[in-house]
């Protein structure tokens, strides 16, 4: 053999080494899909939780962990922070193929189809016997349990984050205008705000992804009406939701920039932040955003408007939670950081945090709640039951489908006007109908 | 075919009215819409480096005053040190790979006659229209039975996998382009197929192999889906799959996520910086003679 030959074959070696080296390292076996049963543990070592909306969020769960970790020293807490826009295919493929966390972060808009895999522990027993029983927001216990088929509850919820009409007090004082606290005011305001050729709109309106709750929310604020069933039919298409969604989605391009078409909420937001609009609807997530592009004078947060008879009605927003999965081989230890990362001082800390309505309810008393003025009022409107809640189908295993992909093209031919309101009502009523059936049908 | 003659007459005109001429083609017809393009393509470049240089609540048009808060805060805070590394480790070893398995395969089809060639390369350009996420369970079974899951191994062996196909294919048709005879001429010299190929073939698919390469790692770099399911701990994360977790639910820091943006740009426009004309050459010769 030739020296450049022996080199070329130690080279190669070195490459095959390599290679099958860096193949087998600091890997996994993806171990924890749906269907095993994993075990209680020591309550001791190393468990991995998902976060299922990190960004902003990640430095007041590192926090937190770090707390836990303090109070608890035998235990260990990883962190994953999962892209909020990606979490259900996430956990969809852990679910398939393995991977699954000890514990997660679970919103109520996607717990039905998880908990229909069978991958999450029923709650009930566990929470009996926790400090955490009576201290939890009965309202949000009741949603989650819905959102997971209404028997068993597999999440604890630790916040709720309600819808609030954000609108700038500086525009509004130099036109002349009342807060926007009724509906005829709003669009009053939104028209009056909207100067096309100084680039000045009114309102932003949701066209892009997530549109649909949006919507929803506007159609039964205007509508009044309290329930989204009435016996086994939906009311979404109510001759009164109709004309509601006919006059809110006569706004676009009247009185909102026509790149509404395309907007989700990074956009919308973003837009709002700029300055150059009037009004915005999202919820209490966004509000440190807006504080830190207009500082807190400059804006107000107010709750859904009442309808010209003085009703207040505004659909649930998912609350979210935190679940313990089946295939744990450590649930003792994971339920411990549940019960943590909910009790009053934690649970107190991220929501404040998150500007959201915490579920413990001492936490809901703390001063900053009061202190921040949107939390404070979406709290009191929730509490004072001057506030109708309409109940979204969030159990229908197909609720995210029929909410977004299936149904935000035709919202947006209804803006452009190729499409009626009645129409894309009466189509979103039958796919819902059917969805309802087949869930009322399979738990027979 | 016609020809058109241009009076030097008119010439001079045009260039009286300093409208010059490329070839045949007046300036403004090239510059113009070239101009428009580059408008077009640049904004949202422009509009990502102010968001990311522009202090949080400025509303300016203009980055100033300039703030590298954003930067700081990706780099540090939100571990883009580490998801950079990730990112870099990644593209460049399944570029390496990708090049290499591609070379192999790219000269079987180019100077190997076998059976089943046509069905092979059918089955090649087949392969292209599979997407990525619905190989995703299988993958995610298979890297569990081989422990895999949670390496950058496995996104490695995937990006490695998915490119393949494309990259074999324009480098067999680059192969083509180099004359057999040169080869047959290193053998009659005394040289192996494999030293041939080193010393004749090799040398003349430097475009090729930068064409393919760079298009790799790029593909590496930027792709989402792969290490997004494969990888849960926080420090094996990669670029794109940072820059996701900086959009909440319904919140986002859009000065980190420019900033991130920006640092996950930078190493692409070099690449692209310092290999366009091997790109475009290695494509347009891989592609049109295959």
């Amino acid at each position: 053999m030739t020296m450049s030959s022996r080199r070329r074959a130690t080279a190669a070696l070195a490459l095959t080494t390599a290679l099958a080296l860096t193949a087998t390292a600091c890997g996994d076996d993806g171990s924890g899909a749906a269907g095993d049963k994993g075990g209680e543990g020591s309550g001791k070592g190393e468990i991995v939780f998902w976060d299922n909306n990190t960004a902003v969020r990640q430095d007041i769960w590192q926090e937190i962990i770090k707390d836990f970790e303090k109070a608890n020293p035998d235990i260990d807490v990883t962190y994953v922070g999962v892209p909020a826009e990606n979490v259900q295919s996430k956990y969809d493929t852990a679910i398939q193929g393995g991977g699954l966390p000890d514990v997660g972060g679970v919103g109520a808009a996607m717990l039905a189809g998880i908990a229909a895999q069978d991958a999450l522990e029923p709650l009930d027993k566990r929470l009996d016997k926790s400090p955490l029983k009576g201290q939890l927001n009965p309202a949000m216990v009741d949603s989650v349990r819905s959102a997971g088929g209404g028997v068993e509850l597999y999440t604890v919820p630790t916040s709720a984050s309600n819808g609030v009409l954000y609108y700038r007090t500086d525009l509004f004082e130099a036109a002349g205008l009342d807060a926007p606290t009724t509906w005829p005011k709003f669009y009053e305001a939104a028209k009056k705000l909207t100067d096309k050729g100084a680039n000045r709109f009114g309102y932003t309106i949701r066209g892009g992804e997530g549109s649909i709750a949006q919507a929803l929310d506007a159609m039964y604020g205007q509508s009044g009406i309290g329930d989204f069933w009435d016996g086994d039919k939906t009311t979404v298409n109510d001759p009164e939701n109709v004309a509601a969604l006919e006059k809110y989605v006569s706004l676009y391009k009247q009185a909102t920039p026509s790149a509404d078409l395309n907007n989700d909420f990074t956009k919308m937001v973003a837009q709002w932040d700029s300055g150059q609009i009037g009004m915005l609807s999202h919820n209490l997530g966004s509000y440190q955003d807006h504080v830190k592009a207009l500082g807190e004078d400059t804006f107000r947060g107010l709750p859904n408007p009442t309808t010209g008879a003085g009703v207040r009605v505004q659909v649930s927003n998912p609350v979210d939670g935190l679940g313990l999965f089946k295939s744990s081989k450590n649930k003792k230890a994971a339920w411990k950081f549940i019960e943590f990362a909910a009790s009053h001082e934690s649970n107190s800390k991220w929501n404040e945090s998150a500007g959201a309505i915490p579920a413990n309810t001492e936490a809901a008393q703390d001063p900053w709640v009061k202190k921040s003025e949107p939390t404070k009022l979406a709290a009191e409107a929730l509490n004072d039951g001057s506030l109708k809640i309409v109940q979204l189908p969030y159990y229908l295993p197909d609720w995210n489908t029929i909410s977004k992909a299936e149904n935000e093209p035709n919202l947006q031919k209804v803006m452009l006007g190729k499409m009626s309101a009645k129409d894309f009502l009466d189509s979103l009523a039958d796919q819902l109908n059917e969805a309802q059936a087949e869930w009322k049908k399979e738990r027979q | 075919m016609t020809a058109t003659l241009t009076a030097p007459g008119k010439a001079a005109a045009d260039a009286g009215t300093g409208s010059t001429m490329i070839g045949r083609t007046p300036r403004r017809q090239i510059y113009l819409p070239l101009g428009l393009y580059l408008l077009f393509t640049l904004i949202p470049f422009y509009w990502i480096l102010l968001f990311a240089v522009r202090p949080t609540g400025s509303t300016s048009l203009v980055p100033w005053p300039i703030t590298f808060e954003h930067f700081d805060k990706v780099w540090t805070e939100r571990s883009f040190a580490t998801f950079f590394q990730n990112s870099l480790l990644v593209g460049v070893v399944s570029m390496v790979m990708t090049t290499l398995v591609a070379l192999a395969g790219g000269y079987a089809l180019a100077r190997f006659d076998f059976r089943i060639k046509r069905g092979f390369m059918l089955a090649l350009l087949c392969s292209q229209f599979i997407p990525g996420a619905l190989m995703l369970v299988p993958l995610f079974e298979i890297f569990a039975e081989l422990r895999m899951i949670n390496s950058l191994a496995s996104v490695v062996i995937a990006e490695t996998v998915f490119q393949l196909p494309l990259s074999m294919i324009l480098l067999s048709g680059f192969i083509k382009n180099v004359p057999y005879v040169l080869e047959e001429a290193a053998w009659v010299d005394g040289c192996g197929r494999f030293r041939a190929f080193c010393a004749v073939v090799l040398p003349a698919l430097r475009p090729g192999l930068i064409a393919v390469g760079s298009f790799a790692f790029v593909h590496s770099w930027n792709h989402f889906l792969f290490a997004l399911m494969f990888l849960s701990d926080q420090g094996k994360q990669t670029i794109p799959v940072g820059l996701a977790t900086l959009m909440g639910a319904d919140s986002v820091d859009l000065g980190a996520l420019a900033a991130g943006g920006v640092v996950a740009a930078v190493p692409v426009v070099i690449v692209f910086a310092f290999i366009q004309k091997w790109l475009v050459t290695g494509f347009s010769a891989g592609a049109v003679k295959g």
